[in-house]
């Protein structure tokens, strides 16, 4: 009988839901013989045995990478999609911009060479093969912190570093007012502001990773090389209510109006869009064996998880965040594509969804979520409350298609240790929105109409984004609306495994000392009929549920 | 799932409020020694400076002691080499230091701050070890209507040597915010302060907001325990200094700052 794996490589995007039988052992319903199960737990993980009946969904197997993606980001320039090879769109005399993805993907950051390291070698060697001398290379960083030398250095290689650093390769400075331009209004009344410097080049090109389905496409540009202005439009508690789910593009209200911008972007501008998409190799070596079942352990996964967690258990939570923060994933490119926006970007949604979807019948009761160490916005930093809170509720809740896994109405569980800690130089203005603003309101439309305004405009953290390294002043309240459409759908959220009540509570959560005591307080009114999921991360995991 | 209930503020919802800025090492790359040396050094004869040279000489080791335990102490013993210097001398020396020194020394972005805050409603006041007669010149300059300085007392119009209570330093910085912001109904809350030294403490501690500017290795490392902001400010660029700058040339030099400048 042919592995699971041998018929995942045979899948095809369009006939994803019919090969459901490919992916039936993906969700493991637990008996009372069941193993404890492992669950992401901050800078730590659990190990849990969790009640019989318990579902538990697995992220598929990964993909096989390109074997030479060298040649295959090769292929992908001379074989554009819906749009001319790149050689052929170069004159000497042009203005090249490229914007390429920050820090923030993949997740963990990938082992070196990075994808954008080996996408930025070739398209700078096309641009040097016929003479194209004016190019910069532009950090489409958005709102996020500007990345430091260093990150920088490991993100585009060597080569690119020495040739542009620090003139013609820099962070994108949302607050530079002479760097901004206004390209016009959607029919929805949008401002559409960008990178100046993009906005006059002849040619745009964008480097971009999909790791999951809500990147890339028109987000790319229309988000990444945007200021406050912008993202204002979309990235609010209004719009955001509308988004079933972030990772169901189709069915966002925050990507229906970013494409709304980036089709206008691209009626002004000649954009060329690469986008590539990575297997979800997340854990390799020595790790491989989070991705395991753990009914399925041998007793050399066992042996390493004991090791693993010892050496955890040993180390200080400083030291333990900082050996997690080297770690870098051994993520393998599954697809590269080239050419017009939405042409590319429908390919590469195809492969991103062949990868992480996984069909489950049914919503749950309760719903258990383990809140890693990493999210876009703490690599090399610390996860403090509020963004644990938009890992949680905004990210891992939503990775859905259809319906959410918890009923309307239902719990959620975060498991996180949730420490009142901030990393000062990175998220200044998080301290006084969660010292402050959410002290008063966890009401997103009031944080917005009370608040955000203040923040957006606050000098000091406009200074700090702009010549330090923290995100921009408005960035926390774009991460509690993050978790907006989890907040309307569910009717309580427990953290379990909670340090700190008081933070909790801060954040409108309730607080339990274990997972078996916060499902206890999720399943006291439903009694034994409560129905349980739990989502088995890392790594990534997108259900369709029907 | 439910949300906290609102709380409203009673009464007004934007409180009024200033931002509080400490002037060496945080709004310029000085600090009161400097200021001393300069002012010594160009206080008229050879003899003249030579001797009030040597007083500051003699004092180092006290200077050094002070520094090291009270920053109290620290102004109370530099201000004593003032003692004989005629008032009107003080002034003018003032007005040139502030002109050739201050101003070429002020960091760029520390005036960009100043400007953007009070655009947002935060009207800048002063409060600085330095002596007024160096920080008005400064305030006129970047038109900062309140600054709490220290002032020398004078008797027959030459100084004394001896500071007037409050002496600006550590507590009476902050006693002189407490009590500015009861007198212009000011929250605190609301108030923002700046400020680079660890005898900043308790001033900046007494504010709604303080931000750590440059700090020093204890400033530091007690903004990363109580997570407050850490801000660099750089140093000007030769050539780039606000040196020469009379009050309509540096608004229109915040004018383009804050416009930004385009990469070309």
């Amino acid at each position: 009988m042919a592995r699971p794996e041998a018929k995942l490589r045979e899948l095809k995007p369009a006939e994803l839901r019919h090969e459901v039988g490919a992916r039936r052992d993906l969700v493991v319903t637990l008996n009372r013989r069941s193993e404890p199960r492992l669950i992401a737990y901050g800078d730590d993980f659990m190990l849990e045995k969790l009640p019989a009946g318990t579902r538990v969904i697995y992220p598929p197997p990964p993909l096989e990478s390109l074997p030479d993606p060298d040649t295959a980001i090769r292929y992908a320039l001379l074989h554009p999609l819906n749009a001319d090879p790149l050689f052929a769109q170069l004159n000497p005399n042009m203005r090249v911009t490229i914007a390429i993805d920050d820090i923030s993907l993949p997740l963990p950051p990938m082992r070196r060479p990075d994808l954008r390291e080996r996408l930025l070698n070739q398209v700078l060697q096309t641009l040097a093969d016929y003479g194209v001398d004016d190019v910069h290379l532009v950090i489409a960083t958005a709102l996020h912190r500007r990345m430091t030398e260093s990150e920088i250095r490991r993100m585009v290689g060597e080569r690119a570093f020495k040739d542009f650093w620090p003139d013609r390769l820099y962070n994108f400075d949302g607050e530079n007012r002479a760097e901004l331009v206004m390209l016009g209004k959607t029919d929805h009344n949008e401002e559409v502001w960008l990178s100046r410097r993009a906005a006059e080049s002849d040619l745009l090109i964008y480097l971009n990773i999909n790791l999951v389905p809500m990147d890339g496409g028109h987000k790319s540009v229309a988000v990444g090389l945007a200021p406050y202005q912008s993202l204002r439009h979309h990235h609010n508690p209004a719009t955001l209510r509308e988004c079933h789910s972030y990772m169901d593009p189709a069915r966002s209200a925050l990507h229906t109006s970013a494409n709304r911008m980036g089709r206008l972007v691209n009626q002004q501008l000649n954009v060329f869009s690469i986008e590539t998409a990575v297997n979800n190799q997340m854990y390799g070596g020595m790790l491989d064996f989070l991705h395991k079942n753990e009914d399925r352990f041998s007793d050399w996964d066992r042996m390493r998880l004991k090791g693993f967690r010892w050496t955890l258990g040993s180390v200080s939570h400083q030291l333990r965040r900082e050996m997690l923060n080297r770690y870098a994933a051994p993520y393998g490119m599954t697809g590269v594509w080239a050419g017009e926006t939405e042409t590319v970007h429908r390919q590469a949604l195809g492969r991103v969804f062949q990868q992480y979807s996984v069909p489950v019948k049914g919503q749950s009761d309760v719903l258990i979520l383990g809140v890693p160490f990493i999210c876009p916005y703490n690599v090399n930093s610390i996860m403090n409350p509020v963004l644990v809170q938009c890992t949680g509720l905004g990210y891992l809740f939503n990775m859905f298609r259809n319906k959410p896994l918890v009923k309307p109405g239902g719990t959620v569980i975060i498991c996180h240790p949730l420490r009142d800690e901030f990393h000062p130089e990175h998220h200044p203005s998080y301290i006084e929105f969660f010292h402050r603003c959410l002290a008063e309101t966890t009401d997103a439309m009031e944080l917005e109409k009370r608040f955000e305004a203040e923040f957006a405009r606050n000098p000091t953290y406009i200074h700090m984004y702009r010549y330090g390294h923290a995100y921009h002043g408005v960035h926390p309240f774009y991460m509690w609306y993050w978790g907006e459409p989890a907040r309307q759908h569910c009717g309580r959220v427990i953290a379990a495994g909670c340090e700190e009540p008081e933070v909790a509570a801060r954040l409108g959560w309730e607080a339990a000392d274990t997972l078996d005591e916060a499902i206890a307080m999720a399943t006291s009114a439903l009694g034994r009929s409560a129905t349980i999921t739990y989502l088995h991360l890392p790594p990534l995991v997108i259900a369709d549920v029907e | 799932m439910s949300v906290h209930r609102v709380k409203q503020r009673s009464g007004r919802d934007a409180a009024r409020a200033a931002a509080f800025y400490d002037l060496d090492g945080t709004l310029a790359g000085l600090n009161l020694v400097n200021a001393a040396i300069y002012l010594l050094g160009n206080l008229g004869e050879w003899n003249g400076r030579l001797r009030y040279l040597a007083g500051l000489v003699v004092r180092i080791p006290a200077l050094y002691r002070a520094e090291q335990h009270d920053r109290h102490l620290l102004n109370v013993v530099l201000f004593e080499v003032f003692k004989g210097v005629s008032r009107d001398r003080l002034v003018t020396l003032g007005e040139e230091y502030c002109d050739r020194m201050l101003m070429k020394h002020l960091y760029p972005q520390a005036v960009e701050m100043i400007e953007a805050n009070r655009s947002a409603g935060l009207e800048p006041v002063l409060v600085t070890g330095s002596p007024d007669f160096i920080v008005e010149p400064l305030a006129t300059r970047l038109g900062i209507k309140e600054f709490a300085a220290n002032r020398l007392i004078y008797s027959r119009g030459h100084a004394t040597g001896r500071l007037r209570e409050p002496v600006m330093a550590g507590d009476h910085k902050a006693a002189w915010c407490v009590a500015y912001a009861r007198a212009n109904r000011l929250e605190l809350e609301a108030c923002w302060g700046y400020a680079d030294s660890y005898y900043d403490l308790p001033f900046l501690a007494g504010l709604g907001h303080p931000v750590a500017v440059n700090p020093d290795r204890r400033l530091s490392a007690t903004a990363r325990s109580r997570q407050w902001p850490i801000i660099r400010f750089a140093k000007a660029a030769e050539g780039r200094t606000l040196a020469g700058m009379d009050r309509t040339a540096v608004e229109a030099w915040v004018e383009r700052r804050l416009n930004g400048a385009a990469r070309s």
